[in-house]
């Protein structure tokens, strides 16, 4: 065992690379950025929005307070007109946007082979794989697809940077999840929430999530937001939220503080 | 044990700090037995000045102030501890885990090392809280029969004490029984 | 987050034949590399635990959850970090769970002996300044706690809750403080929950959901938790059945 370790110094050593003492100037380059900020999707019976705040940030510098983090998916032209998918993405802007180009293009390209919209299911399997096929080098991105799915129904699905998903009712992403998502847990598909009365004690019934209505989830985003402002100096200056439904996308700004 | 050598294969690795109290330990040998004496001496000299003894919790406590002061010295003792005793005036069992960075917890059941990852989950489906001491002992077996099933390591065998209100009796185990894998 | 590139390996060629290997450690762009980091080095993180007190109208609150483990593997989920020290005074203690029986005790030691010479119970303001004072002694070695404080002043009538960092720098709120391994989602939800100026009976429900949410999203708390509602000449003490994951 000694004898592998050919130097003193501690450092991990072989004894086939003898290191120098010599101050050798050590160069490196890293590819990614954390350009901060949080997004945040909830669906409904009928709706699926996606929201992210629209500060871009690298360490304590703010780049710029209109970066927006939520992108129309396929549409017709470059102001994503007729588009029925929105996808968000929070960690490095310049993946998420790369990312958000790649995805638009293969959304486009299906319809024109195909004579026919790409459905959500459709095209949240063909992001798990984007994101895959660069599974060495990913992209450094939290991404959220959502929209309509065959029923009408609010779909909505999250990622981690290398493709691994699942559909969900509500996930936040991105610098303020750990803050937003245990309100999300309990005002969205209320954890931890009994009926009064149902029982006495450890017999109490606990409250079944029901779908939210589109104000009510616009309100609670509004909140998760306002309130990871607070709190950290990643998220703010302004909230960007896309609403699918089926009468097509509403976009929405609202004004969060810019401190 | 000396590395992968077995020193000694009965070695009592408990130490009586008084009439209802006893102390069990591992860690670092040296530390271990050193430590327990020192515990086991200051527990004597309590008793002999003011001629009554220190409840359990009041051990318990006591231990622990001695590691966490051992913690932050040049020096610190690496041992683990189970403290287990009936309090003489209460006649209730106590029985406290303490751990090498002293953090201490009274708890109905408690492992160290890896004992814990096999054992902990046995006791927590099968003990309750009115468990008697036949009742204890079937337990005990479950867990010592599940470590010589699952230890890669023949830990050659157990020894058995009891704290009950009449003071610290040791229980005959036999520990040439083979239990098999699955 | 840590901005800061530790080490940096030499590709193939030229200067890099004699550099030993070295494996590249970038910190900086993980994107929660703060979390990710192993928590056995950061003694903040071995035990677990999370704690909250929250102001109302003429009423506070403490809660605190009831794990403690080591690493991932719970060893008790009994293990209160709540400790009472004047009729209306409570000092919650997450953190290295040997401190927190350590500072714990130590300030029973202190209160007692306050009461003693004073003859009276210790105002929570005071005991603030106890705390920070007693931290700020160890300075160079600290105690690896963080402490919340919450009570009723007994001369004033008036709430009061303060938070401490582990060497003993006070943080006066008038809203609510949070600490423990759960600190982050507890931010979250108490923001997203409180409001002025609650009844003693909204806050218990504002104080537990907050709690109770916060723990399930943090692997190291949770497993039950405890609830004290302070009012003027009355304390209420609950314990909350959690997830038992």
């Amino acid at each position: 065992m000694t004898s592998l370790m050919g130097n003193q110094s501690g450092t991990i050593g072989y004894s086939f690379s003898e290191p120098t003492s010599a101050n050798v100037k050590q160069h490196s380059f890293y590819p990614y950025t954390d350009n901060g900020g949080s997004t945040l999707g909830i669906t409904g019976a009928d709706f699926a929005i996606l929201a992210g705040d629209t500060r871009s940030t690298s360490g304590y510098n703010i780049n710029s307070r209109m970066v927006p983090k939520v992108f129309k998916i396929g549409g017709d032209d470059d102001t994503g007109e007729g588009a029925t998918i929105i996808l968000s993405v929070v960690g490095f802007a310049a993946d998420g946007n790369a990312l958000k180009e790649k995805l638009d293009t293969v959304v486009k390209m299906y319809k024109y082979q195909h004579g026919k919209s790409m459905s959500v299911s459709a095209c949240a399997q063909r992001l798990s794989t984007i994101l895959y096929e660069k599974r060495f080098f990913p992209y450094y991105v939290h991404a959220i697809l959502a929209g309509l799915d065959e029923e009408g129904v609010g779909a909505l699905y999250s990622y981690d940077p290398v493709g691994s998903y699942e559909r969900e009712q509500c996930r936040a992403a991105g610098a303020a999840s750990s803050l937003i998502m245990p309100f999300l847990d309990n005002q969205v598909n209320s954890k931890n929430q009994y009926i009064p009365g149902s029982g006495e004690g450890h017999a109490l019934v606990p409250k079944k999530a029901e779908p939210l209505d589109k104000e009510t989830a616009k309100k609670l985003v509004q909140d998760a937001f306002t309130s990871a402002v607070e709190r950290h100096i990643e998220v703010g200056d302004g909230l960007q939220m896309l609403i699918v439904t089926r009468e097509g996308i509403e976009e929405v700004f609202h004004a969060l503080k810019q401190d | 044990m000396r590395g992968p050598t077995v020193l000694k294969a009965e070695d009592d690795k408990t130490r009586q700090l008084n009439k209802h109290t006893l102390m069990a330990f591992s860690g670092e040998s040296g530390d271990t037995v050193q430590f327990a004496e020192y515990i086991q001496a200051n527990a004597a000299l309590y008793s002999m000045r003011n001629d009554t003894e220190l409840s359990p919790s009041a051990v318990a406590n006591f231990v622990r102030g001695e590691l966490a002061r051992s913690l932050r010295s040049r020096s610190p003792y690496t041992v683990n501890l189970l403290l287990g005793g009936i309090d003489p005036v209460t006649e209730k069992p106590h029985l406290y885990w303490v751990d090498y960075l002293a953090s201490l917890a009274p708890l109905p059941y408690a492992a160290h090392g890896y004992a814990q990852y096999y054992c902990l989950s046995i006791l927590d489906k099968h003990h309750h809280p009115d468990c008697s001491l036949e009742e204890g002992l079937a337990l005990l077996t479950l867990c010592t029969d599940e470590l010589k099933r699952r230890l890669p390591i023949d830990y050659k065998g157990m020894l058995v004490k009891v704290v009950t209100k009449d003071g610290v009796q040791e229980i005959a185990v036999d520990n040439d029984k083979v239990v098999r894998s699955a | 987050m840590a901005q800061k590139v530790v080490e940096a390996y030499e590709t193939g060629s030229g200067a890099g034949k004699n550099a030993p290997f070295v494996p590249i450690v970038h910190e900086s762009l993980d994107l929660q590399a703060d979390r990710l980091l192993p928590s056995q080095s950061n003694p903040f993180d071995i035990n677990g635990g999370a704690c909250v007190a929250m102001v109302g109208k003429d009423c506070v609150a403490i809660a605190c959850d009831l794990r403690l483990g080591m690493q991932s593997l719970t060893i008790s989920n009994n293990f209160p970090k709540i400790f009472n020290y004047a009729p209306s005074t409570y000092l919650g203690l997450t953190g290295l769970a040997t401190d927190v029986n350590t500072v714990s005790d130590l300030f029973r030691y202190k209160v007692n002996m306050y009461r003693l010479r004073e003859e009276r119970d210790i105002a929570p303001q005071t005991l603030a300044n106890l705390v920070s004072s007693s931290l700020y002694e160890k300075r160079f070695g600290p105690y690896f706690v963080s402490p919340v404080l919450a009570g009723i002043n007994p001369t004033t009538g008036k709430p009061f809750i303060c938070g401490f960092d582990s060497i003993g720098c006070i943080d006066f709120a008038k809203d609510f403080i949070v600490s423990g391994t759960a600190s982050d989602q507890l931010f979250g939800t108490c923001e997203g929950l409180w409001e002025p100026d609650l009844a003693p009976e909204d806050l218990f429900e504002t104080i537990s959901q907050a709690l109770l949410s916060a723990v399930d999203r943090d692997a190291l708390s949770g497993w039950g938790a405890q609830v004290y509602i302070i009012e003027k000449d009355k304390v209420t003490q609950r314990l909350l059945k959690g997830r038992q994951d």
